[in-house]
């Protein structure tokens, strides 16, 4: 399979591979001989899949991926440094599970996962579930989630298991981007994978500041990520091992606001290093019983600084956090039937926080999740269920007259869940969900000083959600539509507000939201000799309403930030080696408030990137069956140069160009 | 005329403010009649008020703070009346209104994260001056200068260049500062350090009194600890002569005109309740409190108006019952308010029958502002978001 050839993205798949058998298992090693459906076919599929190492003109960061995914609305505060976090059907990012090769990046300070940290560089696939994903053998936090972001690092890019990738980008705001990917077979059985990648940017663009245009300044970032992974095969089994050291120094541009002569907006810097070394074992003990064990330690330090020497508007603070997490996970899979399999899972996390910020209690909180889960797979039917328990002890520091106590409080919820999948015709697919889950307080909605609330309940979100999938193939030419209305609501929701002083803001849970839509998706691809195109029209309706204080000014008004209708066309067209890539993305009108009045209106967008990639093939090198490959590509994103913003006072950047080389051998 | 004066010096109060009854002045064609809004009932308000100013606090980084007010001729209440009388200034009012005063003719805003002292004209609400001051807090004035309390002030010392440009000279220092602007010719005319966090200033016989806040100090190393003193400068000298111990957190600085000076504070939230202290300029060291549970008060003529909830420790968002007070020759008296459904974020007394009320709301969406007439709501209006500062021309 070339390197270059356009691999025709995301659900060209599903349906009528999988009912022909031909879906491969993604994180199972077992010989397919051995695997009956109920192993491998999934109940619900993911929404939206990426391949990045076979499609054509990937973007670089993952956050650029997600934004393109129906129903995904990605929170951007510009600039390659910039946080970026993603709300999935008007579900906040604290329901939004990240996993990393099936084992969650989380963080239980504020429960956002910064999707800018994750380079394209060394994931090989991006899934979005909405519903459950099913497979066997997951972790009971795969099942806790709200909706999930799969991120499967791979070895599949070194076929053989040899081979290696160099990448380099450079271009706009100052870029400089080599990463290095590199594996080599240790013996029959053992295969290592070593990567590193340096990323330096100086963030500088120009943006329109009300009436002039300005630089945005202190928006640079450095990085460094290494990783290594070992992956060893076993009799009917299998193991990895992976360790990921990453760390960052950038500023934060600040909020683009009204600003007195020679003030800059922002001189803050926050410096990071995050270090986690994760572990699975899968093993068949028998060919209906297998266990998977799973373990984590994270310890990720943070240090924020808002330099007042150099910004005189700038509150002093100078803090540190340190944070630390263990986890174990052991999943139990018992195929009881030819066809019906029962899953148990239990999870076992302890997190802790310690910080120099002031008050500060230094929580700590372990979390159980246990899950019972069974799947039936049936000739045009399939149905899975589960019912999750999660608890979490949380123990801190409360101050108390003329001193300090101990104190700790638990919080568990049930969590259920139902999916059912029917797929009448080879070319029709239909499936229903209904869920369940619960997110936990962060620890800085608990015990943030001066604002924490220590009695908080676990905020809830029910989601119910239908999918209809039709594909047909002629000649050529294969179609694909899906749709995919759901109803979400979310309740005891945790909001901050300030009480009898604006000094002392509390967080309450008395949010609810209820929401409305549909995601729609049509692929058109066309594949004839040298000649593939392909293109994708992507539509989503939200209708997200505050439903939280009956009387109050905000009550049925459309929440923050949520567009009604966004969009967006992807086409593309390849032909021996050259690719050429149009994307365009829509979004309608949106407020910053749920006041719907004109100072907080935020004007629609569309920005549109085009992409030109060249695949060359070389001579294959001696003793090694695959030929190298080079390939060149340009990125021109926000082709016209519109002035937006994702969030308000957060300048994106205009056009930019980036320039990519890959080596791979 | 030093009556007057005195008046003004009462001006420059935090979330509060209050008005008094001016000389009458013959109202003079305004540019911005053609502004319309909603109409309210003014009538038997007292006379000699031409307009009651509300600055809308906004959000911290949403550059949203916007500038109502209370025409008295026809009763409209207009909304962001800054924006529509200087359509030219395309980034609006700013980050953060933390106070508003009016001079002579003139109005003072003091718009905390943007770092500017803002002057308007009160006829008309366009620009007369923007002073730069870094993370500027609250204003009073006297007869020659206003002054202003300064955060960053806290952490850095520097000067203005020619160009207007702040050169640093040390951040080392955390503690506040108190500016100087000359009302000639609205610029900077000095500065001088007090303590931690300065927020509320008033202006007494000669000497500047401005407490001590230590908001931010509590939270950050080495010493997690508030402030708790009240700094005495004096005007003609432009020196600090005295630190009055006073309680932690101060917030609201009142002078009672007749020698009396009235301070609040926050309280630590945890087991120091909100409170009401107050002392006499001629001895400084007898500081006595009057009352606790203070959330919002505002002063007129020699009488503080109070308005406070026993269970401001209740973080579960339960309904709070708020009741009133008036303080008078140190004094405290019960005063009927109808307060139900209103959270009370801002307060102005336009007459001893006449009060204005802003609440915030759920301090995201814009706020109201309700009018009281001898203890009942009498109207409503939408403001901005947060309106916390009044002031009266």
């Amino acid at each position: 399979m070339s390197r270059g050839r356009v691999f025709l993205l995301l659900l060209l798949l599903p349906v009528c591979r999988t009912v022909q058998g031909a879906e491969v298992p993604q994180t199972d090693t077992l010989s397919a001989a051995s695997v009956s459906s109920v192993k491998t076919v999934p109940v619900l599929r993911a929404a939206e899949e990426i391949d990045l190492q076979e499609a054509a003109a990937p973007p670089v960061l993952v956050a650029d991926v997600l934004r393109r995914f129906t129903g995904v609305q990605v929170k951007d505060y510009g600039g390659v440094g910039g946080l970026k976090t993603i709300h999935v059907r008007s579900l906040g990012s604290e329901h939004v599970g990240i996993f990393l090769d099936g084992i969650q990046v989380d963080n239980a300070q504020n429960m956002q996962v910064d999707l800018g940290r994750f380079s394209t560089a060394d994931i090989q696939r991006v899934s979005l579930y909405n519903g459950q994903r099913t497979r066997r053998l997951q972790t009971a936090k795969e099942y806790a989630a709200g909706a999930s972001v799969y991120l499967d690092s791979g070895l599949p890019a070194f076929p053989d298991g040899n081979g290696g990738r160099f990448r380099f980008r450079t271009g706009a705001f100052g870029t400089l981007n080599p990463a290095l990917q590199w594996g080599t077979k240790l013996g029959r059985r053992l295969t290592f994978q070593g990567s590193a990648e340096w990323l330096r940017s100086n963030g500088r663009y120009p943006f329109p500041c009300f009436d002039t245009t300005l630089v945005r300044e202190n928006g640079d970032i450095r990085s460094l990520r290494l990783e290594t992974r070992l992956d060893g095969r076993l009799n009917r089994g299998h193991w990895q091992l992976h360790l990921y050291a990453y760390g960052s120094e950038r500023g934060f541009p600040g909020p683009v606001i009204r600003r007195a002569m020679g003030f800059p907006f922002s001189a803050e810097r926050q410096a990071d290093q995050d270090l986690f070394a994760q572990g699975t074992w899968e093993q068949d003990w028998t060919p209906r019983y297998s266990t998977a064990l799973r373990a984590k330690y994270a310890n990720q330090y943070t240090h924020y600084n808002t330099h007042p020497e150099r910004n005189p508007m700038a509150l002093p603070y100078n803090l540190h956090y340190r944070q630390q997490s263990g986890y174990l996970s052991l999943a139990h899979s018992f195929q009881v039937l030819e066809n019906a399999s029962i899953e148990a899972s239990t999870d076992l996390q302890r997190n802790a926080l310690n910080s120099d910020a002031g008050q500060f209690v230094t929580p700590r909180r372990t979390t159980f999740t246990g899950v019972v889960a069974g799947r039936w797979t049936g000739a045009t039917l399939r149905a899975a269920a589960h019912l999750v328990y999660q608890g979490a002890w949380d123990h801190y520091l409360t101050p108390q007259a003329g001193g300090w106590s101990r104190a700790q409080r638990y919080r568990d919820a049930w969590m259920p869940s139902v999916s059912l999948s029917w797929t009448p015709k080879p070319w029709l697919e239909a499936s229903l969900f209904a869920k369940r889950s619960y997110r936990l307080p962060s620890f800085n909605d608990l015990y943030y000083s001066l604002m924490g609330n220590a009695s908080l309940e676990p905020e809830s979100a029910l989601q119910l959600g239908g999918d209809l999938r039709f594909s047909h193939a002629a000649g050529p030419w294969s179609v694909h539509l899906r749709l995919s209305p759901y109803y979400n609501r979310v309740s005891n929701k945790i909001v901050a507000i300030p009480t009898v002083s604006q000094f002392r803001w509390t967080m309450l849970n008395i949010g609810r939201a209820d929401i409305s839509g549909a995601d729609a998706r049509a692929d058109l691809s066309f594949r004839r000799g040298d000649w593939t195109g392909s293109l994708t029209l992507r539509y989503s309706f939200q209708q997200a309403l505050d439903h939280s204080r009956e009387g109050s000014p905000s009550w049925g008004c459309q929440i923050p930030y949520i567009p009604r209708h966004s969009g967006g066309i992807e086409a593309l067209v390849g032909w021996k080696g050259w690719t050429i890539a149009w994307s365009t993305l829509l979004t309608g009108s949106r407020w910053s408030r749920s006041a719907a009045t004109a100072d907080y209106y935020l004007p629609p967008w569309s920005i549109s990137s085009l992409s030109l990639d060249k695949t060359f093939c070389l001579p294959p090198l001696r003793g090694r069956s695959i030929a190298p490959q080079l390939q060149a590509g340009v990125v021109c994103d926000n082709l016209f140069n519109r002035p937006y913003q994702l969030v308000q006072g957060y300048p994106m950047p205009g056009r930019n160009i980036l320039v990519t080389v890959t080596y791979s051998w | 005329m030093k009556n007057i004066r005195s008046w003004w010096w009462l001006c420059g109060l935090l979330t509060v403010w209050a008005c008094q009854k001016a000389p009458d002045q013959p109202a003079a064609p305004s540019e911005d009649a053609r502004l319309t809004g909603k109409t309210v009932s003014v009538a038997d308000f007292p006379a000699g008020i031409r307009k009651v100013f509300v600055l809308n606090e906004g959000s911290l980084g949403s550059n949203n703070a916007t500038l109502d007010f209370l025409r008295l001729s026809d009763g409209m209440y207009i909304t962001g009346a800054f924006r529509q009388m200087n359509p030219d200034a395309g980034a609006g009012l700013g980050d953060v209104g933390n106070d508003i005063a009016v001079h002579g003719d003139e109005v003072w805003m003091v718009i905390n994260n943007s770092g500017i002292v803002e002057v308007l004209s009160a006829a008309d609400e366009t620009e007369l001056a923007a002073i730069p001051v870094p993370t500027p807090r609250n204003i009073a004035f006297d007869d020659r200068y206003a002054y202003v309390t300064s955060w960053a002030g806290a952490f850095t010392t520097g000067s203005y260049d020619e160009n207007g440009r702040y050169i640093l000279t040390d951040y080392a220092n955390p503690k506040g500062r108190l500016y100087r602007i000359d009302l000639q010719t609205r610029a900077i005319a000095g500065q001088v350090e007090v303590g931690y966090q300065p927020e509320g200033v008033t202006v007494y016989d000669g000497k500047i009194y401005v407490a001590n806040s230590g908001g931010l100090s509590s939270q950050i190393p080495p010493d997690y600890a508030y402030d708790r003193t009240v700094s005495v400068i004096d005007a003609a000298t432009f020196r600090v002569t005295g630190t009055i111990p006073v309680a932690v957190n101060l917030k609201s600085a009142f002078s009672d005109g007749k020698g009396r000076l009235y301070f609040t504070t926050l309280g630590n939230f945890y087991d120091v309740h909100s409170a009401l202290y107050v002392l006499e300029a001629d001895q400084p060291e007898r500081v006595s409190k009057v009352t606790d549970y203070i959330s919002v008060a505002a002063i007129l003529g020699d009488t503080v108006y109070c308005v406070g909830t026993e269970s401001e420790f209740d973080w579960s968002g339960a309904p709070r019952s708020y009741r009133a007070l008036t303080v008078q020759n140190g004094a405290a008296r019960k005063m009927t308010l109808q307060l139900n459904a209103i959270q009370p974020y801002s307060l102005a007394v336009l007459d001893a029958q006449t009060l204005l009320v802003g609440d915030a709301g759920d301090y995201f969406n814009p706020g109201s502002v309700h009018c009281l007439r001898n203890g009942t709501v009498s109207w409503t209006v939408t403001a901005g978001v947060c309106p916390g500062h009044f002031a009266c021309w």
